[in-house]
């Protein structure tokens, strides 16, 4: 009976929250607190994916639900709420009968990293993606080694793992688990020889701490890595993108998929990728994954076009605090061939908790956009003093670099003044400050 | 003149942008007017620290720190001569805890390099909070963030001897990092040198008149510093006040 009753609760809260407009994790924060083991009482789907790692979670598991629902299977995932065990609860209970049974074939879910041991609690994920850990959020955080630390335990010995196989310390996760399917990127145009980026956090191996060589390396650390000491080096692919062009658009999986990428970026190449992966696990045939991935674009947010006075703008979602995001981004940028103005806004770090720590710039490869066709470069926000610090220990020239203050000014100022291709790198934080006063391409 | 700087292990200590510690020193000594050459110590490498003008190592991994250790050991007798010389020298986050006596994990206990009385014992609870605290080098306030997982205790000498807002070396509120001499060690990122010009300032000063240099009145600024550090400082008092 009290089953039923913390059902019906967690459906009206989810049922009022909708009708003020609100999606969130509150449903699930109340029903977890009238009754802690409510997940362990209802009836879950047979196949349970996992999704968790520094970058591209949610779009990797935007792209799994696709393809899984267009082959024909039901899915649950928990797109509205959060991804700490507060929004897994309110996703399975609101979708779930009041008998507690979830009528769906793949229960998906995208989990915190810090907090996957909490949700892995009442339910044990069967198929568990780790697309990659690096330096993300170090004040929530702490380092990615302590983030490896927290998903370890959350690691079921029967729990089928897919990871991602270029990335040193991910691929740690496979000491000891028998059962384990690895993706990755095969060596290609966009490939260098050595890790690139103002930190090198794969000279050194994450097991035995021994250097490391690189035979090639697709961004940051990120590529063929083997440790001189212990051995440690990137597994054989069960799933490989075999070539990847980001200029042309085009991506190759397994010698024989073509997929045209929405989103020319690296990350977008890794996060179909890893959906591919775990969807072929789960017996979709390549052609439906084909079908539903190519030129997919992402309903996430995290790239916005709009126009503002004469400009012609791009923004890309860039975590603060996460420095492998800015470069990729940055790095996005840097491959374009046509003259544009770059905008980095900085004014407040975190949207959930204050803090003035600013030291992630430094960990950002801001050197990437010193390329002629980068016009101009406007640092914006309250930490605009900061970003200018950063800038000025570049190789970028001083005259291109314009810092402000007010977001509010500068944008009353872009309505009528300038033109031109404009991007924008910032994070969810502080996207809407200018997006605001921008309006949106349909 | 020409200064020496000492950088250890900047691969494997390099958490929360450390580097850009010497990178705003290295243009802070230029603006004096002086030259400057890092030199970069890599475990294994033999290096001169003889005539070293100033040492620094970054914050790493627990697990990176321990490396650091096993190699850093070599170093012990010459790093202990040039502190008592005088030589300023700054550790980060996990190096400063290579200075005390020992440093302890789930896996045991390791033995440090001894240059104080103080123990770190690490445990999976980590400290990630804002840091605002005053030294008594000078004035002004300090500002940082700190994000550790040790408690350290039997510190003599703290570099910030209160932390109005924050986590000290054992508990909230209380000294953080360590004086020993002209060496520092805490674990505030900022980076330190880069958050905190007086600090900087502090820091060249000594490399300066340990060398019979005069320091240029007025000091030099590195455009957006004072700026940067003013912001965070008002932000920061104002939430150590409540
Ligand atoms: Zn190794």
């Amino acid at each position: 009976m009290k089953k039923f009753f913390v059902i019906l609760i967690c459906k009206m809260i989810r049922f009022v929250g909708k009708l003020t407009g609100r999606g969130s994790s509150l449903p699930g924060k109340v029903a977890l607190r009238l009754c802690p083991d409510i997940l362990t009482r209802v009836q879950l789907p047979k196949r349970i994916i996992a999704v968790t790692g520094s970058n591209g979670k949610t779009s990797t598991v935007e792209m799994i639900a696709a393809i899984l629902r267009a082959d024909g299977q039901r899915v649950v995932y928990n797109n509205e709420g959060s991804n700490q065990v507060d929004g897994v609860a309110t996703a399975i209970l609101s979708c779930c009968s009041f008998s507690g049974k979830l009528d769906a074939d793949v229960l998906l879910v995208e989990s915190d990293e810090r907090y996957a041991v909490h949700s892995f609690r009442y339910f044990r994920p069967t198929e568990f993606v780790i697309t990659n850990l690096y330096r993300d959020q170090l004040t929530r955080n702490g380092h990615s080694e302590s983030v490896y630390d927290a998903i370890a335990p959350a690691i079921h010995p029967d729990t089928k793992l897919l990871l991602n196989a270029d990335d040193p310390l991910v691929s740690c996760f496979a000491k000891g688990h028998d059962n384990v399917k690895w993706f990755g990127l095969d060596r290609c145009t966009l490939s260098s020889d050595a890790p690139t980026g103002v930190y090198r956090d794969g000279t050194y191996c994450p097991l035995c701490k021994a250097p490391m060589t690189y035979e090639f390396a697709h961004y940051n650390h990120i590529g063929a890595y083997t440790c001189t000491g212990c051995g440690h080096s990137r597994h054989d692919t069960d799933y490989a993108v075999t070539d990847a062009d980001l200029e042309q658009g085009v991506l190759t999986i397994d010698g024989e998929v073509q997929v045209h990428l929405a989103l020319r970026s690296i990350y977008n190449v890794y996060n179909i990728l890893a959906a591919y992966a775990v969807c072929r696990e789960c017996g979709v045939s390549s052609e439906t994954i084909a079908q539903v991935i190519d030129n997919y674009i992402l309903k996430n947010g995290r790239v916005v076009r709009f126009t503002i006075g004469g400009y012609d703008g791009t923004l890309l979602v860039s975590k603060h605090e996460n420095s492998v995001a800015y470069d990729t981004n940055l790095r996005y940028v840097a491959a374009l061939k046509e003259p544009c103005t770059v905008m980095v806004i900085l004014d407040a770090v975190s949207r959930k908790y204050f803090t003035s720590e600013t030291s992630w710039l430094w960990d950002i490869d801001f050197d990437l956009l010193n390329t002629p066709q980068v016009e101009k470069i406007l640092l914006v926000g309250q930490y605009c003093h900061d970003l200018a610090l950063r800038f000025s220990f570049t190789g970028i020239d001083p005259e291109k670099v314009e810092y402000h203050a007010d977001i509010n000014a500068l944008a009353e100022k872009m309505k009528v003044e300038g033109a031109g291709k404009l991007y924008v790198v910032t994070c969810f934080s502080d996207r809407q400050k200018f997006l605001s006063h921008t309006q949106k391409e349909a | 003149m020409n200064c020496k700087i000492i950088h250890f292990y900047p691969h494997l200590m390099n958490l929360y942008g450390s580097y850009a510690n010497l990178t705003v020193l290295r243009r802070y000594l230029e603006l004096l007017g002086h030259s400057v050459d890092v030199v970069t110590v890599a475990p294994g490498e033999e290096v001169n620290l003889s005539d070293a003008d100033f040492i620094f190592m970054g914050a790493g991994t627990e697990r990176s720190q321990k490396a650091a250790l096993r190699d850093f050991r070599r170093f012990a007798d010459d790093i202990r001569t040039l502190a008592d010389s005088g030589v300023p020298m700054l550790f980060c986050g996990t190096a400063m805890e290579l200075l005390g006596k020992s440093i302890t994990d789930e896996q045991g206990t390791y033995e440090a390099l001894g240059l104080a009385d103080f123990t770190a014992v690490q445990s999976a609870r980590r400290q990630v909070i804002d840091v605002y605290g005053h030294t008594e080098l000078f004035d002004a306030a300090i500002v940082g963030f700190l994000n550790k997982s040790s408690v350290i205790s039997g510190v003599e000498r703290p570099l910030l001897t209160d932390c109005a807002l924050g986590w000290g070396n054992e508990k909230s509120g209380g000294g953080e990092g360590v004086l020993i001499g002209n060496v520092m060690g805490s674990h505030l990122t900022g980076p330190l040198l880069v958050k905190n010009p007086r600090l900087l300032e502090h820091v060249a000063a000594i490399i300066c008149s340990r060398r019979g240099e005069a320091l240029s009145t007025p000091l030099p600024r590195i455009p957006h510093m004072e700026e940067s550090y003013i912001a965070a400082e008002q932000q920061l008092r104002l939430r150590s006040e409540k």
